[in-house]
């Protein structure tokens, strides 16, 4: 501080602003060498697999489309030890999603995109996502696609899932509704209720404001809680 | 007398089926040059039935000593730069995403071969007359002579433009990379 | 390629582009069709005669007298060589295209913290591993008390998919959250929608 102290008199600056200028013109090359040094996982992969996913990657951003999710998505794959191949194709499929997600619901944010994505992944034919085309204000459909995507993973129809919740969209439900579904229908599967059947138990209850009753109880062990600090 | 001339004989002296196996012959690496040419299936199939179709119709003027590859390929060339000429804007170098979707291979297969569009879609970034040059030379793999007798241009130009098909591929990558 | 233009990413993309075309079943049948449809060519004077001397000028198993071979000579000059190149329209011309501009999407921006708690008893380590860690899978360890891990991260509002990973091997999915669809490796990550008008 000293030094910078003497300097600054010289030059006419506050002490702590020559200071922090100092700290940081040491730093800089540092910084910069640690970014540098740090190759990317993706380019540490076989090199076909590097160039075809790098590819994908600029052509999502080409297009307008997240092209950061494809890179997660190859961390994910890498992380999860799969071979270069395996990474491209779920990068490929995962960039096929989006781009018919994007067809089907026009512009839309990232996270809704990512949402319809997933719907379109998990088997939902891409024509049943043009009833979300509208914008409504105040209205999210990020919760509604999670709850359609989640029923079909853990095994519901999915023509009963898409009808279903396409029905409930409709008639206005909230997100409220949407998690309470997922909630009853999950509940039933894990007491070994078949899903299909389990998610038309749970429709068939929900009254015509398209509003599924909240299940009795606690929420079960270990259901996260939000809070900010 | 190769097998290519007497097919176009037999041609010649009334035979259609003989026309049939020429195609045979030639279709799948024409389709392949038309279609990294062109960069869509549609517009390479267009290309292809109207290469064919001049051949057939100029069949009675093919030379023996032409090598029969190096004359269709001649008018494949000139047939893909017109159907190009013709196209008044981008094309999507895949169809049916829906279908992809829904017939994806088995993923522990990873990619196939058909799964090519981020190739196609980087051939398709150069220009033109560079991406021609660069598909002659490296993957139809003909030497800057036989490029020369089928394009009518010459061969330092035509070395010229592979040279920059390579420096532009390069060049995009480095931004690919960075970005 | 030569050494100027020698590069690992432009060989591969000359490797990727010699892999066969697919093109549609029916394409050769349509093409074959046409053709059918057609006149049938008819050999001209011309390509005969054009022929005929391809023929006549190949190597053969001929010997002639040295009178009969300087009388053939000057009736080969005597013929007048043909060469008919088909000419073709060369109306191409060359489409510069630039590649569309790419639109970004910007997030909001916002912290909400969440916590995340596993169920694993005989667990010795649990990681938490997500898109909001980029999946690294040893940034984000979880405490244990009792049979239960726990850790609190900051995650912007949004959509985000995690897993949970067990003494660094096993990845579960949580048990409670929305699934989203597999995964494309094998396994099924847990969803976690925060700020978006999500409750839980």
């Amino acid at each position: 501080m000293t030094f910078a102290r003497g300097l600054a008199s010289r030059v006419g600056f506050r002490a702590t602003t020559v200071a922090a200028a100092l700290a940081l013109a040491v730093a800089a090359p540092t910084l910069l060498r640690a970014q540098s040094a740090e190759p990317d996982r993706i380019a540490k992969l076989d090199v076909g697999s590097s160039y075809a996913i790098s590819l994908l990657i600029d052509s999502a951003n080409t297009e307008g489309l997240p092209g950061r999710m494809l890179r997660l998505k190859a961390y994910e794959g890498i992380a999860k030890k799969a071979d270069g191949r395996q990474i491209v194709a779920a990068v490929r499929r995962e960039l096929i999603a989006l781009r018919v997600a994007r067809a089907q619901l026009g512009d839309v944010d990232d996270d809704e995109l990512a949402a319809a994505a997933a719907v379109v992944e998990a088997g939902a034919k891409p024509a049943q996502l043009t009833v979300f085309r509208a914008r409504i204000k105040n209205r999210s459909d990020l919760q509604a696609f999670t709850t359609w995507a989640s029923l079909m993973a853990r095994g519901v129809p999915t023509e009963d899932a898409s009808s279903a919740i396409s029905k409930l969209w409709q008639d206005g439900a909230d997100d409220a509704t949407f998690v309470s579904l997922w909630n009853n229908v999950q509940s039933d599967i894990l007491r070994g209720l078949n899903p299909g059947t389990a998610l038309q138990n749970r429709i068939r209850e929900a009254p015509s404001s398209g509003r599924v009753p909240p299940s009795k109880g606690q929420p079960p062990e270990g259901q996260e809680r939000e809070g900010s600090e | 007398m190769s097998d290519d001339a007497a097919d176009v004989q037999r041609v010649l002296a009334g035979d259609v089926d003989a026309y049939a196996a020429l195609v045979d012959r030639y279709y799948d690496r024409c389709a392949r040059f038309a279609v990294r040419m062109l960069g869509n299936r549609d517009d390479a199939e267009d290309a292809l039935q109207a290469t064919f179709i001049r051949a057939y119709r100029a069949l009675n003027r093919y030379q023996e000593r032409d090598r029969f590859s190096a004359w269709l390929y001649r008018i494949l060339v000139n047939q893909c730069r017109s159907v190009a000429a013709r196209r008044t804007h981008r094309e999507r170098v895949f169809v049916r995403e829906e279908a992809l979707l829904a017939n994806a291979p088995d993923r522990s297969q990873g990619w196939a071969g058909e799964d090519e569009e981020f190739v196609q879609r980087v051939l398709n970034e150069l220009d033109p007359l560079l991406r021609e040059a660069f598909l002659l030379k490296y993957i139809e793999e003909m030497s800057y002579e036989e490029m020369s007798a089928l394009t009518g241009v010459g061969v330092s130009a035509l070395k010229m433009r592979a040279k920059r098909a390579c420096d532009r591929l390069r060049e995009r990558w480095e931004k690919i990379k960075n970005d | 390629m030569t050494d100027s233009e020698h590069s690992s990413y432009v060989e591969w993309i000359a490797r990727e582009a010699r892999r066969p075309v697919v093109m549609d079943a029916g394409a050769r049948d349509r093409l074959m069709a046409a053709v059918r449809a057609e006149p049938v060519p008819h050999r001209s004077f011309v390509s005969r005669v054009g022929n005929a001397f391809q023929r006549f000028a190949e190597p053969r198993s001929l010997t002639l007298s040295p009178a009969r071979s300087t009388l053939l000579a000057a009736g080969l000059v005597g013929i007048g060589v043909f060469a008919g190149a088909v000419m073709t329209n060369r109306d191409g011309r060359p489409t510069a295209g630039q590649p569309p501009v790419a639109a970004v999407s910007k997030l909001p921006v916002s912290d909400t913290f969440v916590k995340f708690s596993f169920v694993a008893p005989s667990a010795k380590h649990v990681t938490l591993v997500g898109d909001f860690n980029d999946w690294d899978v040893s940034s984000t360890p979880m405490t244990r008390s009792g049979s239960v891990w726990t850790v609190v991260v900051p995650m912007t509002a949004g959509r985000h998919q995690y897993s949970y990973v067990v003494d660094g091997k096993s990845w579960s999915s949580d048990p409670n959250a929305p699934s989203a669809p597999d995964d494309g490796f094998g396994h099924t990550n847990s969803v976690k929608i925060v700020g978006r008008g999500s409750t839980s």
